[in-house]
């Protein structure tokens, strides 16, 4: 690899992009997204230190939500990589286009026939194409996948890797060795070194243990449901028309029903869904008839829609 | 301040939190990044660098408190202590010691007039060196706070009182002012040694935090099953999680450091011939394992119930490990409980199965029993893919232990692990008919404690499993 070619990058050296977490929180807010003190504490910590981030909750609480955003206010593109299982480093990295390959030798058939044709011997032709096989490997034929895509990229990017935990434990560790250099090697055509650092997010549900190498790289963040005041910070935000009233008695039920142990609590984005389609309703405070004739929005399983059903009572009586 | 983090990451590894080198230098990189002037911002710096499970939250969030305390809110606390008086009394002091000149000793004037967090500071400094790090009981607490306590130099304070009280009867304030006064500047005193007091017990709590708990699981670990009590058990419980969470985290480890396949020449080549004959795409053998399957049979007659309990909740926490687990409980009569265990949390599934399940846990353990009629439902739906594990003591109650169910099981599956409960000096005496069941079994072991389930569980995922089978 050509050294003057490629500006060395320093992993230690993060970057500069927020001023302070305050800063952070600030700028997450104009791009719509509520960031408690907490998350912005990661966020900036991670862009300075040159860190991935890796996020954990339930689903539904802004995880991805979070990398698009910090995309968004960092203007850099998002790459994204949705992990699930049986992803492996051909699907994340790269392939050779073979198809592309095969038509171009196809084409140049005559062209490689001339090459050799004057070539006294066998080895002597050997060699000729040898002194050509470069031109079949070289970026022309390679489709980039999304990481090889983060690292070669000109400008710097932000990295999402989202469902980490989909993915197989053999594919964590080779995301690893990704994420501890950023760099990748190519065999036909050397080492590729990523020219900035991305700013990686990994998300995780939590479907099963990641594994202690990848933990230690990271800057772990856990997002839970948000406190009541967060949410109600969110439905203003996210659903502007929403009377306020209305608002506070969301969150109330929706507080309520997330302690109600269901399968599947109503996550962020669930109660966005339900807030909004209370709007469109038109409706001006909530009751029985209209929560249970909305719960479905809230309340994605069979069981958990009976059970809110029989505990209605206490989810409207405390939230009015 | 990186020293402190540094001792507050050893207070972390104390309490059983993970955490390496480089988390440790990232910690203080961390915090030199953000600073210190925020208190939220600072914990979560080094919550984001060094917490890297989101159960261990709960103990970081009480070891940062107990660490790195609220300095203002500890001031606040001083003056609510203190009561109402304080503003006046306090100005009257600032304009004496400003103006008037009266001269204090150190000591004296950070206690008639120093901030909570000031103070806080000196009882810190006074403790470096007290040799807190044998503070281990309770009953050392009072040793403490003496120790640092005597550290400071007293002999002042009693002369330098009464210089105050003089020199404010000097500006001609009633006695009764003057008790009030008095009575405020012993109860600052007070509320000095009471301080000194908490950081002890504080220091106490920061170095025992969980240390009991340690011990006790450690002991609990080697305790015969049967014996231990509701409470006892309960406790087990996440130890065992633990050592799940384990044994898992080293299988899927080795699983990687496996697959590395040599060349298939069968797949590389029918692939060639869509490049006209060229091997464009070279395909590896992949030791491909199928996952085994796994059924459990548990007696839950009351002698052996904790020591089900505790297989059912390791074999299900282990459950990704299995491409299908089916459990059955017998005391008697044979039940399937395995759909429990698909539609409840595993600790709930286990209350069921132990307690609930359609077999009547009153009547005497038969093993022959239970083995026929699970010979005769099941034998169909055995394979060769299925490994049966067997909890129970072979205590036959002196029924026919109809050992030929055993066997035509034996004859459908992998093999058949028989986990015995009861010492292994007991095998064969009595009614137990252990001796007529081991031939049919590939492997026997005894597990009496939690230790010893777990680590033949261990090693059953690890060498029984690990062929493939």
């Amino acid at each position: 690899m050509n050294a003057g070619s490629v500006p060395q990058f320093d992993p230690t050296y993060g970057g500069d992009m927020f001023d302070s977490v305050e800063d952070v929180q600030q700028r997450f807010k104009s791009a719509r997204y509520i960031a408690g003190r907490r998350i912005a504490t990661v966020v900036y910590l991670a862009e300075r230190m040159g860190r991935p981030v890796l996020i954990e909750g339930p689903a539904g609480v802004g995880k991805t939500e979070l990398a698009k955003t910090l995309a968004d206010i960092a203007s850099r593109p998002l790459i994204r990589l949705q992990c699930y299982e049986g992803l492996d480093e051909g699907k994340a990295l790269y392939e050779w286009k073979y198809a592309k390959q095969l038509l171009y030798t196809q084409l140049l058939k005559e062209r490689i026939g001339e090459l050799i044709a004057d070539a006294p011997s066998l080895p002597d032709a050997v060699a000729r194409i040898a002194g050509q096989d470069d031109a079949f490997f070289s970026y022309r034929f390679l489709s980039p996948r999304p990481l090889l895509s983060a690292i070669q990229s000109e400008a710097p990017v932000v990295l999402l890797i989202d469902e980490i935990d989909k993915a197989e434990p053999e594919f964590e560790a080779f995301l690893l060795e990704v994420l501890s250099d950023f760099q990748v090697s190519v065999p036909e055509l050397g080492t590729v070194k990523a020219r900035h650092v991305p700013l990686v997010v990994l998300t995780s549900n939590n479907a099963r243990e990641l594994s202690d190498g990848l933990k230690r790289r990271c800057l772990h963040l856990f997002i839970d449901f948000p406190a009541p005041a967060e949410e109600l910070e969110i439905i203003r935000l996210k659903v502007p028309e929403i009377p306020e009233k209305l608002a506070r008695a969301v969150v109330a039920a929706v507080q309520k029903i997330r302690g109600l142990e269901l399968r599947k609590p109503p996550s962020v984005s669930e109660s966005l869904d339900w807030a909004r389609s209370l709007v469109i309703l038109n409706a001006k405070q909530l009751d029985a008839a209209l929560v249970e004739s909305t719960l479905t929005m809230l309340v994605k399983y069979e069981k958990d829609l009976e059970r809110v059903k029989g505990a209605l009572d206490k989810v409207l009586a405390e939230s009015s | 301040m990186d020293e402190r983090i540094l001792e507050f990451i050893g207070d972390l590894r104390r309490a059983e939190l993970r955490i390496s080198p480089s988390e440790a230098l990232d910690a203080l990189a961390a915090s030199a990044e953000i600073g210190l002037s925020d208190r939220e911002t600072f914990k979560s710096s080094l919550a984001a660098t060094l917490v890297k499970e989101s159960r261990d939250l709960e103990t970081f969030d009480r070891l940062f408190n107990l660490y790195f305390m609220d300095l203002e809110a500890l001031g606040e606390g001083l003056k609510k202590a203190l009561g109402p008086e304080d503003p006046r009394v306090q100005d009257m002091l600032d304009t004496m010691m400003d103006e008037d000149g009266l001269e204090l000793d150190d000591l004296t004037e950070l206690l008639m007039r120093g901030q909570g967090s000031e103070m806080e500071m000196a009882i810190r400094a006074g403790g470096q060196n007290a040799g807190l790090e044998r503070l281990m009981y309770f009953l050392q607490v009072g040793y403490f706070s003496r120790k640092i306590s005597d550290r400071f130099d007293w002999s002042m304070i009693e002369r330098d009182i009464e210089k105050i009280m003089k020199m404010l009867e000097a500006k001609g304030l009633d006695p009764g002012q003057l008790a009030r006064i008095r009575n405020y500047l012993e109860l600052r005193l007070e509320a000095f040694n009471r301080m000194i007091r908490q950081h002890v017990e504080r220091e106490l709590e920061r170095r025992a935090y969980r240390q009991g708990e340690k011990l006790t699981r450690e002991v609990l670990s080697d305790k015969p099953l049967f014996a231990l009590t509701p409470d006892e058990v309960a406790q087990m419980k996440s130890v065992v999680a633990r050592l799940a969470r384990k044994i898992k985290d080293a299988l899927a480890l080795r699983q990687r450091q496996e697959e590395r396949g040599r060349l298939d020449t069968r797949r590389t080549i029918r692939k060639s011939l869509q490049y006209g004959g060229v091997p464009m795409e070279v395909f590896l053998k992949r030791r491909h394992r199928d996952k085994p399957k796994l059924i459990t049979i548990c007696d839950v007659s009351d002698s052996v119930r904790n020591a089900s309990r505790f297989m059912l909740q390791l074999v299900w926490s282990l459950q990704e490990c299995f491409s299908h687990v089916r459990s059955f409980v017998f005391v008697s009569e044979i039940a399937e409980v395995t759909q429990a265990f698909n539609n409840y949390p595993v600790e709930r599934a286990i209350e069921w199965a132990l307690k609930a399940a359609p077999v009547d846990y009153h009547c005497r353990s038969d093993f022959g029993y239970a083995f026929s009629r699970f010979a005769n439902a099941e034998l169909e739906s055995l394979d060769r893919k299925t490994t049966v594990m067997i909890l129970g003591d072979a205590r036959n109650n002196y029924n026919d232990p109809q050992a030929w169910a055993l066997r035509m099981i034996r004859e459908r599956v992998r093999g058949i692990i028989w986990l015995n409960p009861e010492g292994q000096w007991g095998w064969g005496i009595g009614d137990s008919v252990m001796p007529l069941y081991t031939p049919s079994c590939d492997i026997v072991k005894e597990c009496r404690t939690v230790g010893q389930l777990v680590q033949v569980v261990d090693q059953l995922v690890h060498s029984w499993w690990r062929r493939g089978r």
